[in-house]
This record gives structure tokens, C-alpha cells and sequence, in this order.
């Protein structure tokens, strides 16, 4: 079933098409990669995609619904929740209220959000850091925090973009782990990332673009081996 | 699946206390104070210096209005004594042509500076920085040359009289008091509450907090409502203190005072600016001699405290207890 559908939309600034005519859906409990060189348009998408940026042309439905031009507080009500690429939390709150920021506007009661938040803190393994203020904390740990902020309430679809860029190894290692134990509990995904590896092992799919175009969506080997991805993140030369 | 509140583990409870400790340390110690100046009068009858401390609960009130604004949720207006403005003529007017009666007129100046506040707020809500900055202190200039300037019906400079309601100093101290305590009050239940989460939210990161589900367009015009209604009534009772209402209760330099309580005192904390508003305003009375040198000196501390000392007199003395804790 269907969850998220792009249809033919796009996204100008000035003279340069930063989305073009981007077309594709996703179904409910898949876990797409989105890829792309730098510039290919992959975060104008998702800032769609989660109300940041109004689409000058297409349609995106959610659960069958126009949700397009909604803004971000009420796609996050609809369930659509977004980790930004520069990492974004509340720098003078500390851990456990960042998280409850999100659990309480989501509409938990102040006992059940307080109850979601140290199970999650818990789950990353936040426990020692959970009283300091967010801005205290590592770049890794500010990543991991704001991704646990995108699951204080169990989102529809999750719009992860590069969660695991510069993070320590063993943070990236939970992040992954919560990922798959998600997806196979059916959660929703689309994980922007340049860490193939880490696409490779999570993503059954993924949806490749360059300069706005999406170039080929298939599964996430046939994707890699495509010469028009090699030639889109190597240059002409490679082809 | 989260576990329900029946199930919480016992920690949870501690975690709830944790993550309010901070706010729930600057109550008290703002209690404390109050108390204090509750014993003031024990010691001290001169009406003069009686009057120095009424005046100094009022800015106390405006500085708590505007911390609110500026310190928690991150809009730094430039109109707090403008609210408190048209507070005092709201009921000043209504007092000074119908006759309501200042209790009356009191509650509708609450009402009309939470009203206009609420217009100003919507209006200025994409604006940030010193662009907001800069609107409200236009709308703070027009709102005192219309008073100033509407002779017939404010008498403009000469002031309006009104009716006074108390006719001792002490019982004026103490209503003062009183309400700048039941303020306190309500801030910080304001602040404990899923509210003190939003505006802290997006006074730290407005796009954070949208993406979270925060309706931030909800919050921020409630605020500015909030912060206008509180300054707005501290203007109304000093109305009626005064017998006088005058545009220079709209002066820019009093929103100076304002700034530089808050900045010095701690802004972002419930006891700071209170605090700071006793002790800034005495030392203005202290410095009335050098006249306008005392803007000056204010200027220089908040630049001081701006810079080197981010959270005040309040961070100054937490960190003063944590060394002498660990000592």
C-alpha cells in the first residue's frame, strides 16, 4: 500500500531547477535510500517533502491526501517527521526536555511523554548526558539526539537526511541499529545519505538523483551498479 | 511501544523534577527575595524610600513581562513600557471620563494591552532580530507621540489625574508586592507547563520546534499577549499609585531600565531580572544626580554582562554556590 506518493514535482531557485519533475512513491514499512552527489537536490526534496519549502509545480500525497504546501507542524501532526543534515536541536535544553518538546506538542500526556523519553534515551544509549543542555553535547550526540526527537512519537514516514555524516562509528552503529529494528516492526523510511555502505546494508531501494533529475529507482544494488550513477558521482570520464 | 504511566519506572518521577530543577531553583530563590522585601518595611518608613521600592516592584513586573518575551521564547521587542503605557491610560481614560471604577479599569487595561499585544504579535511574527527590534520600537514611538500628542482627550504631556485606591504607602507597597508575587506565581507554572517547553523551544530553534509539531504562530502570539497583559497591568496599578498617567511612562528609556534588568539580572531566568529591577532601579535613584549619566552606566553594564557574564547576576551567584559547594 502506498504511503507517500511524489508526483512530477519541482522546485526552482531563480534560473537553476533544484527539483525536476520528481516522481515516485513509497509504501507503507519500506526503507528507500535516497542518493545523489552533493547539489543533486536530494535536501530541496525533503524540505518538501516536510513543509520547509513550497514545490512550484506537482502533487505529494500522504496516505492518499494532498499534503503539499502544509506546514511543518502540521505534517509532523500527520505523522511526517524530519532529521536535518545540520544537525538542529534546542541548544539550551537539556536532553530529556528536547525530547519532550516533541512528545508534548505530538499530543502525549506530560507521564507518557516523560515515560517515551527516557525509553528512548535508554535505546541510544543517551543515559549519561540525558540532565546537560543539548548545547553541551558532542556533534555525534546533537545527532543522535535529534534523531531520537523524530521518534518520540512513532512518525508515519521518517525523512532521515545523512544521520550517520560525521558521527563516531559506534553512534552510528545504534542509529543503524534502531533503524532496522524499526523497519522490521514496519516503520517508514527514506535515509538520505553518501555512506553506500550503510544504504547498502538498510535500504532494500533507493531513488537516485542528479542536478534535480531522479535518474534510476530500482533496488538499491541495481542502483549502484548503474553507469549513469557512476558517471553522476564520478564525473563523465568514468562512463 | 511506549510504557504507560502506570508502568514508569520510578526514575521517570525523579526525571520529571530533574528536567524542572533549574526553574523550580529560580522560584524559590525569587521567594526568598520577595520575602525579603516583604521585611523592608520593618526597617524602613522613610515614604521616600518606601515610594523608590514601589516603583522598583513595578520595573520588577515589566522586567519579569519581558523576560518572559525576550528570555524565554526569543523575541526581543522594544515596547515593554509602551504595554505598560497604554495599560495605565486604558484605565486612566476609563477612570478619568466614565468613572469606572480602578479595579474595574485595572482589569480592562489587562485586557486591552493583551489585545494590542496580541495584534503587534501577529503582526511581527516572521520577524526577527533587530528587524523585530526595530518594528516594535516604531510601534513604541507612534503609540507615545499619539498619547503625547492627543491633548484633548490625554492632556497630553500635562497628564491625565486619576483616582488613587489606596491611601497608605505601606498598603500600596504591599499590593505591589502581592501582585508581583502572584505574577511570579504564574510565570512559573507557565513554565513548568508544556508552554515553558514551546517558548524555550522556539526562542532555541524555530525551525526545530515547528518540525517537533510546536504551533509556533499559537505560542508566539501568546507570549506577546501574555507579556503586553502583564506589562499592562503593572501599568494600570501604577496608575493609580501615581494619580497620574503621562506619556513618558512610554519613553524609551524606560524600556532601557527595562533591558538592563534583565540583562544584568540573568535573562532566560525567573529570579534574575526580578532581583536585578530592585537593585538597578535603587542605584538609579543613587545616580539621579549625574542625570542622564545613569543610562549611560546601565548601558555599560549590560554591554558588560552581554559579553562576559551571558546569564547575569543569577549565573554569577549559581556559580559563586557551586564553588563554594565544592569547596
Amino acid at each position: 500500500m502506498t504511503l507517500l506518493s511524489v508526483r512530477g514535482v519541482s522546485k526552482r531557485f531563480g534560473g537553476l531547477v533544484a527539483v525536476n519533475n520528481v516522481s515516485f512513491d513509497v509504501a507503507a514499512s519500506e526503507l528507500v535510500g535516497l542518493i545523489g552527489p552533493n547539489g543533486s537536490g536530494k535536501t530541496t526534496l525533503l524540505n518538501i517533502l516536510s513543509g520547509l519549502a513550497d514545490p512550484d509545480g506537482g502533487e505529494i500525497l500522504l496516505d492518499n491526501v494532498p499534503c503539499q504546501g502544509l506546514t511543518p507542524e502540521r505534517l509532523a501532526h500527520r505523522g511526517v517527521m524530519r532529521m536535518f543534515q545540520l544537525t538542529r536541536v534546542f541548544r539550551r535544553m537539556n536532553v530529556i526536555d528536547n525530547l519532550l518538546v516533541a512528545g508534548r506538542a505530538l499530543g502525549l500526556g506530560a507521564d507518557e511523554a516523560l515515560a517515551r523519553a527516557h525509553a528512548l534515551i535508554s535505546e541510544l544509549r543517551l543515559d549519561v548526558i540525558r540532565h546537560l543542555d543539548a548545547g553541551q553535547l558532542s556533534g555525534g550526540q546533537m545527532k543522535l539526539l535529534e534523531f531520537g526527537v523524530c521518534f518520540m512519537v512513532p512518525p508515519r514516514i521518517a525523512l532521515l537526511d545523512e544521520p550517520f555524516a560525521a558521527v563516531h562509528p559506534t553512534m552510528k552503529e545504534i542509529m543503524g541499529d534502531f533503524i532496522r529494528a524499526r523497519h522490521e516492526k514496519g516503520q517508514t523510511f527514506i535515509l538520505v545519505s553518501h555512506d553506500m555502505p550503510v544504504v547498502v546494508e538498510l535500504c532494500p531501494r533507493a531513488v537516485c538523483m542528479n542536478a534535480g533529475d531522479v535518474i534510476i529507482d530500482a533496488t538499491t544494488r541495481e542502483v549502484l551498479n548503474d553507469p549513469r550513477v557512476i558517471e553522476a558521482y564520478l564525473g563523465g570520464q568514468a562512463a | 511501544m511506549a510504557p504507560s504511566s502506570a508502568t514508569s519506572p520510578a526514575g521517570n518521577r525523579s526525571g520529571v523534577q530533574l528536567s524542572n530543577t533549574k526553574t523550580t531553583v529560580e522560584f524559590r530563590a525569587a521567594l526568598v527575595a520577595m520575602a525579603i522585601v516583604a521585611l523592608i518595611p520593618l526597617g524602613v518608613s522613610n515614604p521616600y524610600w518606601l515610594g523608590v521600592l514601589i516603583v522598583s516592584m513595578y520595573f520588577a513586573i515589566l522586567a519579569g513581562a519581558w523576560n518572559l518575551l525576550a528570555g524565554y521564547t526569543g523575541q526581543f521587542s522594544l515596547a515593554p513600557a509602551t504595554f505598560a503605557m497604554i495599560g495605565a491610560y486604558t484605565t486612566g481614560l476609563l477612570n478619568h471620563y466614565f468613572g469606572v471604577p480602578p479595579l474595574l479599569g485595572i482589569v480592562a487595561a489587562v485586557v486591552v494591552s493583551g489585545l494590542v499585544g496580541l495584534l503587534l504579535g501577529r503582526a511581527v511574527l516572521r520577524l526577527v532580530g533587530p528587524y523585530l527590534a526595530l518594528t516594535t520600537l516604531s510601534f513604541a514611538e507612534i503609540m507615545r507621540l499619539v498619547a503625547s500628542n492627543s491633548i484633548d482627550i490625554t492632556r497630553g504631556d500635562l497628564g491625565l489625574g486619576v483616582a488613587g485606591l489606596l491611601d497608605s504607602r505601606i498598603g500600596w507597597y504591599y499590593l505591589f508586592l502581592g501582585a508581583l508575587v502572584v505574577l511570579l506565581i504564574l510565570f512559573y507554572m507557565l513554565l513548568r507547563s508544556k508552554a515553558g517547553l514551546f517558548l524555550q523551544a522556539i526562542r532555541d530553534d524555530e525551525v526545530a520546534a515547528r518540525r517537533a509539531g510546536v504551533n509556533v504562530v499559537f505560542w508566539k502570539t501568546t507570549a506577546f499577549a501574555i507579556s503586553a497583559a502583564a506589562s499592562g497591568f503593572a501599568g494600570a496599578l501604577y496608575a493609580h499609585f501615581a494619580e497620574l498617567v503621562t506619556p513618558e511612562l512610554g519613553l524609551i528609556g524606560q524600556t532601557g531600565l527595562i533591558v538592563s534588568m534583565t540583562v544584568i539580572g540573568g535573562m532566560g531566568t525567573l529570579a534574575g531580572p526580578v532581583v536585578a529591577a530592585f537593585l538597578v532601579y535603587v542605584l538609579s535613584e543613587w545616580l539621579r544626580d549625574v542625570g542622564g549619566y545613569q543610562l549611560v552606566v546601565f548601558a555599560a553594564l549590560v554591554v558588560i554582562f552581554a559579553r562576559f557574564f551571558r546569564e547575569g547576576l543569577w549565573g554569577l551567584a549559581r556559580a559563586a554556590v557551586q564553588r563554594w559547594g565544592r569547596a
